[in-house]
């Protein structure tokens, strides 16, 4: 009875799966795609991965026809189908609507609203709690853990479309404009761009969040009207210029004059910034003179030109304030360089440390005719050692102890990664690095694998981030044709292949041991260490990881030196650290900063504090990892041990500003829930440690927590942080045990029903005051009809129907709304 | 590398290990036993139960993975390290949807283990029920006719249609016991050599002496009356038959009960004469006044004699007092169990240990079912209603006993008792109720190949996954989902059996806890 019988390989289909995460037999499916697919990915057990993300692209989901056909034409196993296919994030087993909304739900969008975006969103398209894609089958809403564009906050992607500062009231508008433009494309930015010479250039921004306010259309309007009027300007790609706050920033410059700059400018605005900077010829100058004429000249005064409203003068305070703490290494020629100019990186010296790693010069020959030997690996890791670089990705470790460690074996066969694997909420850093200063990782990662010897480097980015990986794609297929990749590195004899993995949405593969599961076709499931990766790493090779932006750091270091790099920062943190400043405060950005700056600085000086009428309460710093520290605690110098010593980490630059707007519990159960959801499940204490943490904090954001939980919490916080295998749940406690350490008033006060900030929704109400003018605005608004419309009279709010959206507090012109 | 032997420490304890060994195999070598579920020599470590934690430099290791390193310094058996794997276990039992022991059985104060007592009698097998039976009731003929049948209370059935008539069943069995000729004798230990004296035969006093015998010492039972029964004595014929009673004293009597009959305490006996001739005292005298309490040279309290509620002590050494006598009780079951509660503490005094309460069994708890999870346990019972007797004054036949048992939904687990789970959560204390938290609907597969797949009471494991990988099952199983929604499934919608086509028996043995089993 217990034999195995021998019959078909996949027998019939049994009883579902409760999770829904399993194939559905769907529509009738074309499988010749999947079969030139494997073809084209190969069929050996590490392609499922790649092979999957090849499915989704075409069907938009995965069949389980399709599914089924892969395992039967290659070594794949079904197990490991079922296994990677439900573990990461991208991956969907059901048909999806036309448009996929993606709802970002980092750290700066949860704090700005988010989760009332997605609940309005849903009405919207009246989609229930649980299910994901509206009845006509026009959009599936799906709630991403960040889409990396902070400074944006809230955010909502719907396709290749990014829509930032979003809240319910822009909604329709949103929805409508998307069907309009049914294609969803975004322009793109990898073609190569004219060289300027001499000529007057415009320096557009095309980072993602740049082009989420609409710097793309701005570049291809500028681009167009140029040409239409035969100037001769070059409308230059820059990356990231940083001051995030006032994005799309252009910056026009004429030889021997000095630079304008814009923020804030639309395509709309293309041709009158043109207008005004470069005078028009021909058809389109006398279109736009009669069109000023027309239009400016019957409304506005003749001397009154659109564009001046725009207008940013690098002199002032604000945008002073915002660069002159900041010192740039790995951000270098932020905002000037054009990620894709092989030729303008290598003017400015990228390129000459990897050049003098192997002996070579940048003409292709060996310089000094040989004479000048190259640095050998031995002093790469000296200079690095000597610079004190630590590993930015979050646990500071040293950098050239990895690589010593992993120089001294003696395998042949070594791998150098870099880990874009950026998942913090909160964060954006390594996606702006990769996205605006590609070459100068590929440089970084180069020196790396030379200092190890390896001869194999990967980039894993994920998935998240199309532009990141387009454009490093890009950069490396630009120095292949080079020459500079591949057989000979900068064209000495030394072999060196880079490929691309893309991730595929799973914040714990940012764990090196999970991130080396993942490029194996695994789940991303992290492992005991040691052995570590630097002696037992990819396929059991030794194999260095490093964070995009320590090696941004490396050619750098190389160049300048590393007495030069160790001016930078305090005793133990030497250097720079890359920060995305976001959350309640008024000046947002990218800013790179001398460690030991506080965090005074960064939120007041550079970031210009919080909103006027608001009170900074805290920083959130380090992420998911890492904690929230009071304003009392403002002065507490960036570095790697302060931030550990107040229970915060460095984390890898996620800097989230909270105003007394935030509830510290309810960050602290955002939190929880992001780690709980992220976890990959393997071990006890996280998987299900971090769940039980979670339904505390549930408990008592809704009213229903006891004493004797703030005690238990505290304790399993203890025992999650100390029992889990991996970094992921033994820092996920950390947001835990700082708002208990420094908001403990706040947690006691759910208890006794009571949330100060009034953020909780089960314990606030909506009160409408004796100013209300009866204007019916609210009732108008209400999504649920709570507020009967009662013109002229003070209105009042059904509570039992109230779902605490907000939206009435929000719209009423007399401020007569309160939450209490 | 290989064939290096240096030594590490753990718990202080000098161990000689051979380079590559871990942490766990070189506790084993001294004979510290660290716990393990995920462990399983073929699988390699997986690392994902952590149990095994011990403590290496300040940090909390799983020991299954940890390799040994010269001069190694390891804390396994230390109240921090214990309350790290307690912790574990007990986030485990947090998810862990299923009951080890049925609620008949947890509500039983005997513990008789009325799940399997059933399923003895469905089948027919009724020597090995009788064998259940009278392994666990001190008075089994006693408690058919008179128990109050707590379990009949908690009985899931009961939630459907009716309870299984748990009572009547046991009536059956310890008829047919006493019509048998071969009376079932309980198993014994061998002689203590220490003696024990009960004053009064009641039911709390018969059941101690049944239980102090079975522990090997020699036990006598002294009453003023001239037969044994107590109040059992005055029970009408026709709810507890004369002969029923002569059952049980014949039988407590081939246990090798001497009986003392007209023998009054105070007027023929004083604890101190009692003392001397034998090695404890236990007084199970019935209702008696503090007065009279007094009147025997022991402190009083408003029910009778006080003793200790833990223990059972007086506030003389070596005598104990239980039953009506120390407090109310109205069920006889009450009484029994009392009396059976008070010679475990015996006989602890006898064989110089510290005395404490017997420690309920520990069992996973699932509360109260929903009627889709309910409908999942009566799949494989009968559907029929409960039986009456053709002949109610001679109660269920063997046809009718078979029948009703066969109503049993089975809702306790088949692995209790052999799960790794259950014996570690006895060992380390566990509190299985420390998380409050919703639990998942409970779900069970019954497969056609016997195998019976309970997802609930997976904890992750990964052995059977790592077993149908290592076979190269064609199908196998695999991990489904992410953190805290993974489960352990066949891919593709398959059934459990299609995954386990070559490993179904392998998988099942190595399953740490009831989430396969063999139906």
């Amino acid at each position: 009875m217990r034999d195995a019988t021998k019959s078909e390989p996949y027998p019939s289909v049994g009883q579902g799966h409760p999770d829904g995460r399993t194939p559905n037999v769907g529509p009738v499916v074309d499988l010749r795609y999947a079969e030139e697919l494997v073809e084209r990915t190969g069929s050996s057990p590490h392609s499922v991965i790649p092979i999957l993300q090849g499915l989704q692209d075409h069907y938009g989901y995965l069949p389980g026809e399709a599914l089924l056909k892969v395992c039967e034409s290659t070594e794949i196993t079904p197990s490991a189908v079922a296994g990677v296919s439900s573990f990461y994030d991208m991956f969907r087993h059901k048909p999806v609507g036309e448009s996929i909304v993606r709802v970002c739900s980092g750290t700066a969008c949860h704090v700005t609203g988010a989760e009332r975006v997605e609940a309005a969103l849903r009405r919207h398209l009246h989609i229930p709690d649980g299910g994901d894609t509206d009845a006509n089958g026009l959009f599936t809403i799906e709630k991403v853990a960040c889409l990396g564009c902070c400074t944006l906050a809230p955010v909502v992607k719907v396709n290749e479309l990014t829509f930032g500062h979003v809240n319910q009231e822009k909604i329709p508008a949103l929805l409508r404009e998307v069907q309009e433009s049914v294609d969803g494309e975004a322009p793109a930015t990898e073609d190569p761009c004219d060289p300027a010479g001499g000529r007057p250039v415009i320096n557009v921004g095309l980072g993602s969040c740049c082009m989420a306010k609409g710097s793309d259309q701005l570049f291809v309007a500028l681009q167009k009207d140029v040409e239409e009027s035969k100037l001769d300007v070059v409308i230059k790609r820059v990356g990231c210029v940083g001051i995030c706050h006032r994005t799309p920033m252009i910056e026009v410059k004429v030889p021997g004059r000095e630079s304008a700059f814009y923020a804030g400018i639309k395509a709309a605005e293309s041709r009158s910034l043109i207008h005004r900077h470069f005078g028009a010829k021909g058809i389109f100058h006398r279109a736009a003179r009669l069109w000023n004429k027309a239009v400016d000249g019957l409304l506005l005064e003749e001397s009154v030109d659109p564009t001046e409203l725009f207008r940013v003068h690098p002199k002032e305070p604000t945008v002073s304030a915002f660069l002159d703490y900041q010192i740039h290494i790995a951000t270098e020629h932020f905002g000037r360089a054009d990620p894709l100019d092989l030729d303008e990186y290598v003017a400015d010296g990228g390129f000459s440390a990897l050049a003098r790693c192997l002996g070579r010069s940048l003409d292709g020959a060996s310089s000094n005719g040989g004479r000048n030997p190259a640095i050998t690996p031995e002093e790469i890791i000296t200079i690095i050692q000597r610079s004190g670089l630590r590993g930015r990705g979050g646990a500071g470790f040293a950098t050239a102890s990895k690589w010593k460690l992993a120089a001294a074996q003696t395998s042949a066969q070594k791998f150098v990664i870099c880990n874009g694997d950026e998942g913090d909420p909160g964060a954006f850093m390594d996606r702006m690095l990769l996205e605006s200063f590609p070459f100068r990782i590929i440089e970084g990662l180069a020196i790396a694998a030379i200092a190890i010897g390896a001869h194999d480097g990967i980039f894993y980015i994920r998935h998240e981030y199309p532009l990141a990986v387009r454009r490093v794609r890009a950069a490396i297929k630009l120095c292949q044709q080079r020459g500079w990749l591949g057989e000979k590195l900068m064209g000495a004899d030394y072999p060196l292949k880079f490929t691309i993995k893309e991730g595929a949405g799973a914040f714990v593969c940012g764990e090196e041991t999970a991130l080396i599961a993942s490029i194996e076709g695994s789940r991303g499931m992290p492992r005991l260490r040691p052995p570590f990766p630097a002696q037992s790493g990819l396929w059991q090779k030794p194999t260095v990881i490093n964070n995009v932006e320590t090696l941004a750091m490396v050619p750098w270091i190389l160049r300048h030196g590393p007495v030069k790099f160790a001016t930078y920062g305090t005793s133990a943190s030497k250097g720079t650290k890359v920060f995305a400043l976001a959350g309640n405060v008024q000046r947002g950005g990218l800013i790179e900063i001398p460690m030991g700056t506080t965090i005074r600085q960064i939120v007041e000086d550079i970031g210009g504090g919080v909103a006027p009428g608001r009170k900074f309460k805290a920083v959130q710093i380090g992420g998911p990892s890492g904690g929230c520290l009071p304003a009392r605690l403002a002065d507490t110098p960036v570095d790697f041990e302060s931030l550990r010593d107040v229970g915060a980490i460095m984390g890898s630059g996620g800097l989230v500003v909270l105003d007394d707007t935030a509830c510290m519990v309810d960050i602290a159960r955002y939190f929880l829930q992001f780690t709980q959801n992220q976890s990959c499940g393997k071990c006890t204490f996280c998987r299900v440690g971090t769940r039980r943490l979670l339904d505390i904090l549930e408990a008592i954001c809704a009213g229903k927590g006891r004493a004797a939980d703030l005690v238990e919490l505290e304790k399993l916080c203890r025992q999650v942080g100390a029992g889990s295998l991996c970094g992921l749940g033994k820092t996920a406690p950390n947001p835990v045990l700082t708002t208990l350490r420094y908001f403990r008033d706040e947690y006691e006060a759910h208890l006794q029903g009571r949330c100060p900030a009034g953020k909780c929704p089960a314990l606030i109400k909506y009160h409408i005051r004796d100013n209300c003018t009866g204007c019916t605005i609210c009732a108008q608004r209400c999504p649920v009809d709570a507020i009967p419309s009662t013109p002229y009279q003070r209105h009042v709010v059904n509570m039992e129907k109230c779902t605490r959206c907000d939206s009435c507090r929000r719209v009423c012109p007399s401020n007569a709304v309160e939450i209490v | 590398m290989s064939g290096e032997t240096f030594t590490i420490t753990i718990d202080q304890r000098p161990v000689d290990v051979v380079a590559g060994e871990t942490v766990l195999k070189a506790a084993a070598r001294i004979g510290i036993k660290i716990p393990t579920l995920c462990y399983l020599e073929k699988c390699g470590p997986l690392n994902s139960c952590q149990v095994c934690l011990v403590k290496i430099n300040g940090r909390l290791v799983p020991s299954c993975g940890t390799v040994s390193e010269a001069g190694m310094s390891v804390e396994s058996e230390s109240v921090e390290v214990h309350e790290a794997r307690r912790t574990a276990l007990e986030l485990l039992f947090s998810d862990h949807v299923g009951d080890c022991l049925a609620p008949c059985n947890r509500l039983c104060p005997l513990r008789l283990n009325i799940p399997v007592m059933l399923r003895e009698t469905e089948e027919g097998r009724i020597q090995q029920a009788i064998s259940t039976v009278f392994e666990a009731l001190p008075l089994p003929g006693v408690l058919g006719a008179l128990c109050h049948h707590p379990c009949e209370q908690g009985c899931r059935r009961g939630q459907w249609d009716d309870p299984a008539a748990i009572r009547a069943i046991e009536k059956h069995l310890a008829d047919e016991h006493r019509q048998s000729k071969t009376p079932y004798i309980p198993s014994r230990k061998p002689a203590s050599g220490k003696s024990v004296v009960i004053v009064g035969a009641g039911p709390a006093g018969l059941s101690a002496a049944w239980s102090l015998l079975r522990q090997g010492h020699s036990v006598t039972v002294a009453d003023r009356h001239s037969q044994a029964g107590g109040t059992l004595t005055s029970v009408p014929p026709r709810h507890l038959p004369e002969e029923v009673l002569a059952g049980e004293t014949r039988q407590l009597a081939s246990l090798g009960l001497q009986f003392r009959f007209g023998s009054e305490l105070g007027r023929d006996l004083t604890l101190d004469g009692l003392l001397r001739g034998f090695d404890a005292v236990i007084l199970a005298v019935g209702g008696i006044t503090p007065a009279e309490a007094q009147s025997y040279g022991l402190e009083s309290s408003s029910a009778g004699i006080k003793a200790q509620a833990e223990t059972f002590e007086t506030s003389r050494k070596a005598v104990f007092a239980c039953g009506r006598a120390v407090r109310e009780m109205t069920q006889v079951l009450r009484a029994i169990s009392d009396g059976q509660s008070a010679a475990t503490c015996v006989n602890q005094f006898l064989m110089g240990s510290p005395i404490r309460k017997t420690p309920k069994p520990f069992s996973s708890i699932m509360g109260r079912v929903g009627r889709t999870e309910l409908k999942l346990f009566l799949r494989s019972t009968s559907t029929s209603s409960s039986t009456t007797p053709c002949n109610p004054s001679a109660g269920l036949d063997r046809r009718e006993a078979s029948l009703e048992s066969s109503r049993c939904l089975h809702c306790d687990c088949r692995s209790s008792g052999s799960c790794a789970l259950q014996t570690y959560a006895q060992t380390y204390g566990v509190d299985a109720s420390r998380f409050r938290s919703q639990r998942r609907n409970f779900e069970q597969q019954v497969q056609p190949g016997g195998v019976i797949f309970e997802p609930g009471k997976c904890i992750l494991c990964g052995i059977c996954v790592k077993l149908t990988e290592i076979a190269r099952e064609p199908l196998g199983l695999a991990f489904i989902g992410r953190g805290f929604n993974v489960r352990v499934s066949a891919p593709f919608n398959r059934s459990i059996e299609d995954g386990l086509r070559q490993t179904a028996e392998e998988c099942v043995k190595h399953c740490p806890t009831g989430a396969l089993s063999w139906k």
